[in-house]
């Protein structure tokens, strides 16, 4: 049997509490249909961002990626500046939408791989390196749009990615799902993810097991890009209007979700579906907190203690041990196997 | 046509339903960001409104970190919560465009505050009339200045629409004093009181013999006023901007600085609220009505950029040395 991952454990509880919680407190309204849909569709955006720092730090070499949300803010502006001069919203909205949406996604990639590269090739160290470029997508965010906010509009199928659901789901979570899906099922199921997760864990052994490391973080800092560029679209669809300097509290954010979700900071050990749950926890967290109509230092606080809650599980392996404790209770043998 | 209809009368009717489950209503403020001073003001015309209204459940809110992603985040869950009005100070008008959309549809009234460009609200109130309020700073400027000399200006950024809209009545009200001549007007600051002093030390190495300064950014008077007061000009140079009591106190009290201008937060709160609430009762606005909040008794009602309206009110405050002190925040 595989081992019990306690963090997954601890995730799936508190997203449970947290729900009976609102339930008490609010009486009810924070399970109401709409509030569910309400806070599901504020995870993806900043949820696709951890995923990219989750890729990044599990690449190892001291990974993360610092340009997330500068990226997905420049995707939105750069393509939304571009699509609404050749395409118009109301007269062609599918094709508006798709455009656009590309537009976002190659901004992203290419913004990535730019990351990438200077990682890999230049060999310069992916905190310096996504700082830089941090400020770089901010900066060509800024020109391209003299600094404004860039009005997308809302056509049809952009406001149905937005803010539509299917089955009672919105589109965007749908998305967000899939992707983690996806992402998840390459890190295990695939030579790439297994290689990733290798050279994350020991970038030496990677060296002489003849990895192709340079592509592997090229590709793995490409992803995360493209993810942010996925953020960007999300965003767009939200709030009609994207800017560059949306969501500049999200850098820390993302990297809250990413570590408290278990990814291990030096490289090798992230599993998506605790991200995703961590992004959902966080949401839930702040959600609540806004419905009790608390002051929002007080969610600052909350989030800080999780994560030394968190980080302290981990440390001394709480969750496993008291695993352990119980099974050895009821079958004094299982332990051994 | 007849869906929205249908729809809208269903929303009504749940709005309705949750009015009267929530006694007499609901109206939480959403400020740009909270404990900073301007905002800490708001909040005791906030709590004073409540104690007015005893009988609403009204509060106010705001982000922690200046970022209009945290203050959608407030306002979407407010919005789901069912809070029956928001009277929002956005921090970026354009983000929560799609929010207020949605939240209005669902039957949340919607009123904001300095965002005299936002489409989708109902009522925004503004504490003045941009172009008033420069004619007014100018006017204190050439009262001190006598009506003649050399006087430049200061501007937050070229980008800052008000500010701009602030120096250009300024310099239309100069035009009536023959004497006073603008040099090298609309200098940047970026609300950087470092940065501005440095300006206004080489504007006064440049022009020795200026004799005014207007200035629009909050922090400009602080900067302007410090280079005036190392000169040893105080109360020979004029200086007139938007500023803050508190901080402006030393050099409003050294002469450095003449007068400023601002608008109380408290009573913008104050007036955001009550609107809400007369929009809650399902009462009219009217053009030239009072809202029973000082600087608000007579309030100039236009059509907004959307379907909203613009109300004016007449909130301006000019402070000088002897008067600051009744605004202390």
């Amino acid at each position: 049997m595989r081992k019990l991952d306690g963090r997954l454990v601890i995730l799936s509880v508190l997203v449970l509490v947290l729900l009976g919680a609102g339930g008490l407190v609010s009486g009810g309204t924070y399970l109401s249909l709409f509030n569910l849909q309400s806070m599901a569709t504020q995870v993806p955006e900043i949820g696709l961002l951890a995923i990219g720092v989750m890729l990044a730090m599990c690449a190892g070499n001291g990974g993360i990626d610092l340009s997330g949300i500068a990226l997905a803010n420049l995707a939105g502006v750069a393509s939304g500046v571009v699509v609404t001069q050749f395409v118009s919203a109301t007269e062609a909205p599918w094709l508006f939408t798709l455009a656009f949406a590309a537009g976002a996604l190659v901004v992203g990639a290419l913004g990535g791989l730019l990351n990438g590269i200077i990682i890999a090739r230049l060999g310069i160290t992916p905190i310096l390196c996504t700082l830089g470029t941090q400020m770089l997508f901010t900066g060509l965010a800024v020109v391209v749009s003299d600094g404004r906010s860039v009005t997308i509009g809302s056509p049809d199928p952009m406001y149905e990615l937005g803010n539509g659901v299917i089955l009672g789901v919105p589109y965007s979570f749908l998305i967000f799902l899939a992707v983690a899906l996806v992402l998840g099922a390459v890190l295990r199921f695939t030579p790439f993810g297994m290689r990733l997760m290798l050279t994350g864990a020991n970038s030496k052994a990677a060296d002489f097991s003849g990895f192709p490391k340079k592509t592997i973080f090229t590709v793995t800092y490409t992803l995360s890009g493209l993810l942010a560029g996925l953020s960007g679209v999300i965003i767009a669809a939200r709030n009609v209007n994207v800017k560059w300097d949306y969501g500049t509290s999200y850098l820390l954010i993302a990297i809250l979700i990413a570590v408290m979700a278990g990814v291990r900071p030096e490289g090798g050990y992230g599993r998506i579906v605790c991200v995703v749950l961590s992004a959902v926890v966080l949401q839930l967290l702040s959600s609540l907190l806004n419905f009790i109509g608390l002051s929002n230092f007080v969610r600052d606080f909350a989030w800080g203690a999780l994560l030394l809650g968190f980080l302290a599980v981990g440390r001394f392996g709480l969750i496993e041990s008291l695993a352990a404790a119980v099974t050895s209770a009821r079958s004094p043998r299982a332990s051994k196997g | 046509m007849k869906k929205t209809l249908k729809l809208g009368v269903v929303a009504a009717l749940l709005a309705s339903g949750a009015t009267a489950a929530l006694a007499e209503g609901t109206i939480t403020t959403v400020v740009k960001i909270s404990g900073i001073p301007w905002f800490d003001r708001m909040e005791t015309g906030v709590e004073l409104f409540a104690e007015q209204n005893p009988e609403m459940s009204i509060s106010q809110v705001g982000p922690a970190s200046a970022d209009s992603a945290q203050q959608l985040q407030i306002v979407q869950d407010l919005v789901a919560k069912g809070t029956d009005a928001l009277a929002v100070v956005p921090m970026d008008p354009a983000i929560l465009e799609g929010i207020f959309k949605r939240a209005m549809d669902r039957g949340t009234i919607i009123v904001t505050h300095e965002a005299d460009n936002q489409m989708n609200t109902m009522v925004d109130v503004e504490a003045f009339d941009n172009a008033e309020y420069g004619a007014a700073l100018n006017a204190r400027l050439a009262e001190c200045m006598g009506g003649e000399g050399k006087w430049t200006t200061f501007v937050g950024s070229l980008g800052s629409r008000t500010h701009m809209q602030w120096v250009g009545a300024g310099e239309e009200n100069a035009k009536q004093h023959a004497g006073m001549e603008l040099v090298d007007p609309n200098n940047e600051s970026f609300d950087d009181a470092n940065g501005t002093y440095e300006k206004a030390k080489e504007i006064l190495r440049k022009h020795p013999d200026i004799k005014g300064f207007q200035t629009s950014a909050g922090n400009d008077v602080l900067g302007v006023g410090r280079a005036i007061e190392e000169a040893g000009l105080a109360g020979k140079v004029c200086l007139v901007g938007t500023g803050l009591p508190n901080p402006s106190a030393a050099y409003l009290d050294s002469g450095a600085i003449t007068a400023i201008g601002f608008w109380d937060p408290q009573k913008a709160g104050m007036a955001m609220n009550a609107v809400a609430k007369m929009l809650l009762e399902g009462k009219e606005l009217t053009d030239g009505m009072d809202l029973g909040v000082e600087g608000y008794n007579s309030v100039t009602l236009k059509d907004g950029p959307g379907e909203g309206k613009l109300l004016i009110g007449n909130g301006m405050v000019l402070a000088d040395k002897d008067t600051y002190k009744d605004y202390l925040f």
